[in-house]
């Protein structure tokens, strides 16, 4: 019974881990500049990386190294908000604009404009 | 191009050497002789600095005049932090009354010659680098039309690294008054690798690196145990310089504890934002309206900053792009993120960790009136003004363009 538990947790875990990563996927994709896309970056290891790594935590058992696997987390969570706010701040050196959007447009514009900046980045 | 002076304190405490010292080349006001400042702080060799100093203000003819300036380190440059702040000034004081005494015991019979004066600076700024602490004893310098400056060798404002030739530089760099380096005599040579690292600084750092390995092992065998304890030796005595600016103290622990709490909060925030975010990218209209904020915060001190920083970046929504001392330029995908922000629940929990309980009574980014959107941008506006965004990063001074 608390096999089956464990396991059904650890494919909860994965699923989860899952969902994130594709979300931060699909937000790469979608996104329209340099600013938002690092954003939903960052998702993919949180979130993504947090639950699959609780995940190998449940499946390695308490005896023997799953404590690395916080370690690893630690260390993501160190270096990924570096990694993201070194992008970032390089894109702002470079003199990039965010993207920004005027609440009354509509998604058929957004979606344009969202296609232009994607496609040409089209700042000055 | 037309510089325009923003009219805040700040700005003017920075750079006020262009005004002050025209004003002395067209009044044509004498100058006194021998006037010297002397950047103080705790040291093993900060008597003789004084006894050099009094000697080289004596010596030639006139009076001499010396000022003793103590600089602040960022982690109490705050006076609403409380008890901490009053029992720092406290010991500054005495610190300073101590050196004047010194002072004029040195001088002896030619006391009456002798013109003694102490102060401190940096308690209301945030005081980062050394470059920070050399414009702000630049500009003591020039108030005071000040010659020469004298430096104790092992002087350490505990700003940034533990350095003194970058002060040496920025001092160079940012006034025309010659800085010399009290020849004292230091009581042990240390080996070069371990030089102004404490044996406590060492201690500490052998003790984690070595548990890092251990933990690492995994097995606490005794070959782990020893090639640990020479890994940790060769870490502790290499990098220790380098990993801390102060001795770790007591307060350290308490700070760690609290940290074991705020992370399981971080990891609360970060969930709820995933999931906020997460339901914005996966809607069909995409309903994101980002924008480019300021968020003036009130953490001091470059460790605490960091750890803000860097948790508004793991929070998916919000992005640290910018770090000003303590002025971060936050991206905001989302309305929600924002308001996040502005209300300062991270904040609020970092100043919990770095300072303790009664620094969270403070109020949030919104209420201080410290939160600013720079954009948005209208497209017939961007062209004329609003240089915003981008131009603010290139000059630290033209930062200060923003609150007009």
């Amino acid at each position: 019974m608390i096999e089956a538990a464990r396991d059904g947790a650890i494919v909860a875990f994965v699923l989860l881990g899952l969902f994130f990563t594709f979300v931060s996927t699909a937000g790469v994709l979608r996104l329209p500049d340099i600013y938002s896309r690092a954003h939903t970056a960052s998702q993919a290891d949180t979130l993504g990386a947090g639950f699959t790594l609780a995940a190998v935590a449940l499946a390695i058992g308490f005896e023997t190294g799953s404590y690395k696997t916080v370690l690893l987390l630690f260390f993501i969570f160190i270096t990924n908000p570096t990694a993201a706010h070194a992008i970032s701040r390089a894109a702002e050196e470079q003199g990039i604009e965010p993207w920004t959007t005027d609440d009354d447009q509509t998604d058929e514009e957004l979606y344009r404009d969202s296609k232009l900046e994607t496609d040409g980045g089209d700042n000055e | 191009m037309v510089f325009v002076r923003p009219h805040t304190p700040f700005f003017n405490e920075l750079f006020p050497c262009d005004l002050h010292t025209q004003s002395i080349g067209g009044g044509g006001r004498p100058v006194p002789d021998n006037r010297l400042l002397v950047p103080v702080a705790e040291s093993s060799t900060l008597r003789q600095t004084v006894e050099y100093a009094v000697r080289t203000a004596l010596e030639g003819t006139g009076s001499g005049y010396l000022e003793f300036v103590y600089v602040h380190s960022p982690e109490v440059s705050d006076e609403r932090l409380g008890d901490q702040a009053e029992a720092n000034i406290e010991t500054v004081t005495a610190l300073l009354d101590r050196i004047t005494v010194w002072a004029e015991e040195d001088a002896g019979d030619n006391s009456k010659e002798l013109t003694v004066e102490s102060t401190h600076v940096g308690r209301d700024r945030y005081l980062f680098s050394p470059g920070d602490v050399g414009t702000a004893l630049a500009a003591v310098a020039n108030r005071n039309d000040i010659e020469r400056m004298v430096l104790d060798p092992e002087y350490n404002p505990g700003v940034g690294s533990p350095l003194l030739r970058p002060l040496e530089v920025e001092l160079t760099r940012l006034t025309d008054v010659p800085v010399e380096e009290a020849p004292v005599q230091r009581q042990v040579r240390r080996p070069p690798l371990l030089l102004r690292s404490s044996s406590i600084q060492a201690g500490a750092l052998f003790f984690v690196s070595f548990m890092f390995y251990q933990v690492l092992a995994g097995t606490f065998g005794l070959f782990d145990l020893v090639t640990g304890a020479i890994s940790g030796t060769i870490v502790a005595v290499s990098l220790s310089r380098i990993t801390f600016n102060h001795d770790p103290s007591v307060s350290w622990i308490g700070r760690l504890a609290r940290f074991v709490v705020f992370v399981p909060y971080l990891f609360w925030e970060i969930l709820k934002a995933n999931v906020l975010v997460a339901k914005v990218i996966l809607q069909p209209g995409l309903p994101i309206e980002p924008r480019l904020t300021r968020v003036d915060t009130a953490v001091w001190g470059s460790l605490p900053v960091t750890t803000l920083a860097n948790s508004i970046t793991l929070t998916p929504g919000t992005l640290t792009v910018r770090v000003e001392g303590r002025s971060l330029m936050v991206h905001t995908l989302v309305p929600g993120a924002r308001e996040d922000l502005f209300d300062g629940g991270l904040e609020r929990a970092v100043r919990f960790v770095f300072y303790g309980r009664n620094a969270m009574s403070m109020p949030t980014p919104r209420e201080r009136d410290d939160t600013t959107i720079l954009q948005p941008r209208d497209e017939s506006k961007s062209l004329e003004s609003d240089g915003g965004p981008h131009s603010s990063g290139k000059t630290a001074g033209e930062s200060g363009g923003d609150e007009q």
